[in-house]
């Protein structure tokens, strides 16, 4: 068993006992915890893996909360079956968004994603075609019903964000032991090495939009589960640049990485509720430092993946 | 055609507000390739500070030439060394990390800045005094001039004339060229890197600092995280005129500011940024070196 | 199928400026081609354009038989046509054994949701995929290294890797842009030996090299470039007498190096 696989099983571990010793306020960090924490993974496919400078990604996380929160409250769906539209929708305007400026480099890239979230942003608080709600959003979402239970408690929801963590670990662990996982490596580390060894850039960064995209729709479907309410303020383009540091800071394609990441910019200020005001401030302060004493992030990614038979033998050299 | 001319002129207006911030993200991406984030926040922090010495003292009286000139000027210096305080702490050590690290650092710095200005005025609302210039109205045939606006116009040409001069035919603005080019050749040529960088964080800033103050001046109503928005405007200016390119960041300004006036005027508020952005997306598909910038072919 | 690759009359430009100038080459399988000429003389502007990298403006580009003029290079590279830089482009971070299968990305035949379920065939495909990266790893003595960074290696190491990484594709045509740039003697003669033995797997091989004893005892035919133009071409014994190419490399000025100002 290696290192991460320890860090990995013991982390699950803490999470999944932590309802049985938290109170009510507590669960209900320890959910947002996990709800975010699936986002910025899901992010760290895009930004970590593909090395896409995805500025927006509140955009997916939102289109999947909006898009439970409209089929069950204006069409009368149950929560359950709107999932799979919250990944799909999420996974297509991915892939419409991002298609059109896959080719822009770095910078451009960014900047057009600011655009998109901007635009997602007046487009949910203009109430488009009356679905949206306007700036106070969507209220009076159904509680969630498996089998005919109704999943009420702070408890059940805590375990279907901590069931869709698993389930996102899962896949990104598989992602990065396939051809396509590494394809989104070679692309972030070398684009021109990339493509002279075959690979279709465009095609790998659309298929890592898609992915991170569907991820972060059902972690938004979980979010408006959780508040049984959606509104504009919690897609913005603010919460996008926190997703875009929690990566960068907590160290790309770094698991733990990711979760001490997400652990600073949306625990620590729960804890810390007297320094709530100064919270932001801090935030980019720590964000300045981190990068400037560990520019690949506090816990940077190694590589070496590789099947043990390849492995050197120790003493061989 | 009167409600045309006088978007027109209100578009120029707004235009220039741009132009003047554009500049400094111009600057700064020409000679480091960073999108500098804070840039927008060093701008509501000059009209915050502006604010503050017009109000600490001269009070509401009527203020005189000379006292705007010395509000103008203290603020250019304040925010001058903030920028380059700004590149100090959070640009220079991560000249030579990843690209990430730096725009990391540079979103950090504006977070730090826009929530100094919170903590320091205020998270509500803070309202510039209208008297700060005349209130006269010139009306040519049914178009309206404000003396304002007059003033943001006259002030801006003046200060963008100066700037293009400065680069193009100062020994200064010729190393800041040269380094925008290559930056291992200027160094080569014994020109001081960090000397330029200061150069164009001060140049930057103080352009950022009357722009800011104009902002004030013209729009009133101050909030702390107003910096997003005009810098994102702004920088959307400078990607239009075409990223690393003066005239350019002029150029777009100007075209951003006729543009949102427009929309405004004839089509509609609620939208008016969606159609910016959708703007900014069009031109990074169509040309992403914008207008009067060259598209670099990369290097294998 | 007589020619491997048939450039035919190509001509690159520069804003205005000639980089390349009306070539025509031709390669046989199991040929090994050099390329030389003074530094800015356009070879580098000839690579790229073979695999895609830039769209020459006039000529045609063949690869056995069927146009590529102007694809895009991962098309080019997953027909067969791969390559490795002249300022080493390894996933420097990555391990030798991850870089190398780079090289077999267009042999795996995983589709997207291998990705995301790991079924009996990814399995098999996996193994299949590793065990090739093996087998190269071997064929280049790398096999202690599999696991280190390809940024921690030597020059002529990482030279190895760029090469085992292309060969992984199981390409008819490789492209080496300078292979012996920054070896000294002992990795040069280890290098020739290695580039001797894959042009007898019958793959065609196009090499760019300033090594004149390297490219004198190694290439099969050569072809002499300067400021973009054919000065000569022909086999190695002839093209070192060819006036022409004594003159070119007396007559060049180092200093006045294009390509170099151009490239990294």
């Amino acid at each position: 068993m290696n290192n991460k696989t320890t860090i990995t099983i013991a982390f699950l571990a803490i999470m999944a006992f932590l309802p049985l010793l938290a109170d009510s306020a507590w669960l209900s960090i320890g959910i947002t915890f996990l709800v975010f924490a699936v986002v910025a993974f899901s992010q760290d496919i895009i930004l970590g893996r593909a090395g896409v400078f995805n500025m927006g990604h509140a955009i997916f996380f939102g289109i999947g909360a909006y898009t439970t929160a409209i089929l069950n409250v204006h069409f009368g769906l149950e929560i359950i079956y709107t999932i799979p539209f919250a990944i799909i929708f999420s996974a297509i305007i991915a892939v419409l968004l991002a298609g059109p400026i896959i080719h822009l480099k770095g910078d451009y890239f960014l900047v057009a994603t600011i655009g998109f979230n901007i635009i997602f942003e007046q487009v949910l608080s203009n109430d488009i075609f009356g679905l949206t709600g306007g700036p106070n959003g969507i209220f009076g979402i159904d509680v969630i019903r498996i089998f005919g239970y109704e999943l009420f408690s702070d408890t059940a929801i805590y375990y279907i964000a901590f069931g869709l963590l698993i389930i996102t670990l899962f896949i990104i662990r598989n992602l990065d032991n396939s051809k396509y996982g590494r394809a989104l490596y070679y692309i972030n580390k070398d684009e021109i090495a990339a493509k002279s060894m075959g690979i279709n850039v465009p095609y790998y960064k659309l298929f890592a939009f898609a992915l991170g995209a569907s991820i972060a729709g059902v972690a938004g479907s979980v979010f408006a589960i959780q508040y049984s309410a959606v509104s504009p303020e919690s897609f913005n383009f603010m919460q996008s640049v926190m997703f875009f540091a929690i990566v960068l800071v907590g160290g790309s394609a770094s698991l733990p990485g990711v979760i001490i990441g997400t652990f600073v910019m949306f625990v620590l200020p729960e804890l810390f509720t007297e320094f709530k005001e100064s919270r932001y401030l801090i935030f980019g302060a720590a964000m300045v430092l981190t990068m400037i004493l560990r520019p690949n992030g506090v816990w940077p990614v190694t590589f070496g993946n590789i099947p043990k038979f390849l492995r050197p033998k120790k003493g061989a050299k | 055609m009167e409600t045309f001319i006088q978007q027109l002129i209100n578009g120029l207006t707004v235009g220039s507000l741009y132009a003047l911030v554009a500049l400094g993200y111009t600057m700064v991406y020409g000679v480091m390739k960073l999108i500098n984030f804070a840039h927008g926040d060093l701008v509501a922090f000059s009209a915050y500070v502006g604010l503050t010495i017009f109000t600490q003292f001269y009070g509401s009286n009527a203020l005189t030439l000379v006292n705007i000139v010395i509000v103008f000027s203290l603020t250019s210096i304040v925010v001058a060394f903030m920028g380059v305080l700004l590149e100090r702490l959070a640009y220079r050590p991560l000249r030579t990390a990843p690209r990430l690290s730096a725009v990391v650092s540079a979103l950090g710095a504006s977070l730090v800045i826009q929530n100094g200005i919170m903590l320091i005025w205020g998270p509500n609302m803070e309202i510039f005094p209208s008297d700060i210039f005349p209130s006269t109205t010139w009306n040519f045939g049914g178009v309206l001039i404000s003396y304002t606006q007059f003033v943001i116009l006259a002030l801006s040409a003046f200060l963008m004339v100066s700037l293009y001069l400065f680069i193009n035919k100062t020994k200064i603005g010729t190393a800041i060229r040269a380094t925008a080019i290559d930056q291992d050749a200027a160094k080569l040529m014994g020109i001081n890197v960090n000397r330029i960088v200061m150069i164009i964080f001060i140049v930057g800033s103080m352009l950022g600092a009357i722009g800011g103050l104009f902002i004030g001046v013209y729009y009133r109503g101050l909030t702390f995280d107003m910096g997003w928005m005009y810098g994102l405007n702004a920088f959307i200016a400078a990607i239009i005129g075409g990223i690393g390119s003066i005239p350019g960041a002029m150029l777009g300004g100007l075209l951003l500011g006729l543009f949102n006036a427009m929309i405004s005027g004839y089509i509609s508020t609620e939208w008016a940024e969606t159609f910016t952005f959708i703007l900014l997306i069009i031109i990074l598909i169509v040309r992403p070196a914008g207008l009067l910038g060259h598209n670099v072919a990369e290097k294998v | 199928m007589e020619y491997v690759l048939e450039i035919k009359n190509v001509s690159k430009f520069f804003s205005g400026l000639v980089a390349i100038d009306d070539l025509t080459i031709n390669v046989k399988p199991g040929q090994i081609y050099g390329i030389i000429g003074p530094n800015g003389a356009g070879k580098t502007t000839l690579f790229n354009c073979v695999t895609g990298i830039y769209a020459p403006e006039k000529g045609s580009i063949k690869y056995k038989g069927k146009d590529i003029t102007g694809m895009p290079p991962h098309k080019i590279a997953q027909m067969g046509v791969l390559r490795t830089f002249q300022n080493i482009r390894l996933f420097k971070e990555m391990s030798v054994a991850e870089n190398i299968m780079a090289g077999y990305h267009t042999k795996s035949k995983q589709k997207w949701y291998h990705s995301i379920i790991h079924n009996s065939f990814y399995k098999k495909d996996e193994l299949e995929s590793w065990k090739k990266v093996e087998e190269l790893m071997n064929f280049f003595d790398l096999s202690d290294l599999a696991t280190t960074p390809t940024g921690d290696l030597s020059y002529g190491k990482q030279r190895k890797v760029e090469m085992a990484r292309a060969l992984a594709a199981s390409p008819e045509l490789l492209i080496l842009d300078e292979p012996a740039a920054g070896l000294n003697e002992n990795e040069t003669i280890e290098l020739t030996k290695i580039i001797k033995s894959i042009s007898e797997m019958n793959i065609g091989i196009m090499m760019i090299e300033h090594d004149m004893d390297m490219v004198m005892n190694l290439t099969d035919y050569i072809t002499v470039i300067n400021f973009g133009k054919e000065i000569s071409q022909g086999v190695p014994s002839f093209v070192q007498d060819d006036p022409r190419v004594i003159e070119a490399y007396i007559g060049s000025d180092d200093e006045n190096d294009k390509e170099d100002a151009n490239g990294k």
